[in-house]
């Protein structure tokens, strides 16, 4: 019964990471296509470029760069643990890498920048 | 294959995270202006005219593409049945998509001299 719980949640967590790497991956390609579209109007001179950017200045896409911020870093933490899975180390202590490095360490470097972000931008 | 697809994805994934890193620092810490959050077409023009960050800029475009096109193929080949030839055919329109998309981001330097 015990080995059975602990294989349960072994898989639950890795689950859970699987879920989360494909979920920003798939917000981060969407991203990139609306950052290409942006840095698109380069091609177009000063006006146009600035009149692009100037489209992001508002709290509301502020929020979303914050949201931003979040997703690279999940995808990026995880992306991580992940590959040191992958490559056989850590196997024993994935669950453990996974709150430890992906969500916690995630958690510091997010907020680092996520309040910053909200006072001066969103606040501001 | 299958392995070099896999392969591409780990080591894609590790130039992007150095990349993003770079790109992050570039973009929104190396002045005044950019601290502020001001990424004017003037702040930004002094970097990207120089040969050696387009190219910069373009292969971190590049990897970017591949690696977020793989993994969308990894989710459509996980979630649905398509078969060998649906694969194929998904896979060879990825590959044109992520041409298409390419071309129109590096386009965007057509007029920085």
């Amino acid at each position: 019964m015990n080995d059975l719980l602990r294989k349960y949640r072994w898989q639950f967590s890795g689950m859970v990471a699987h879920l989360i790497q494909r979920i920003t991956g798939l917000l981060l390609l969407v991203y990139l296509f609306l950052h290409v579209r942006t840095v698109h109007a380069l091609a177009e001179g000063p006006a146009a470029f600035d009149h692009a950017v100037s489209t992001f200045s508002n709290p509301f896409f502020k929020l979303l760069e914050i949201a931003l911020l979040g997703a690279v870093i999940l995808h990026a933490l995880n992306g991580v643990r992940i590959t040191l899975l992958d490559l056989g180390l850590a196997h024993n202590r994935q669950r453990q890498l996974f709150w430890a490095w992906s969500i916690g360490v995630g958690a510091v470097i997010f907020l680092a920048g996520a309040i910053p972000m909200f006072l001066f931008a969103v606040l501001k | 294959m299958n392995a070099v697809w896999w392969y591409t994805q780990r080591i894609t994934g590790a130039a992007l995270l150095l990349l993003l890193i770079a790109h992050f620092w570039v973009e929104h810490f190396v002045s005044e202006n950019l601290l502020r959050g001001d990424l004017t077409y003037a702040a930004i023009r002094a970097r990207i005219a120089t040969p050696a960050w387009q190219a910069i800029d373009i292969a971190f475009l590049l990897i970017a593409l591949l690696h977020g096109l793989s993994g969308l193929r990894s989710i459509l080949l996980d979630f649905s049945r398509i078969g060998r030839n649906g694969a194929r055919i998904f896979t060879a329109a990825l590959i044109v998509v992520g041409a298409v998309w390419a071309y129109w981001g590096i386009e965007a330097f057509r007029n920085l001299r």
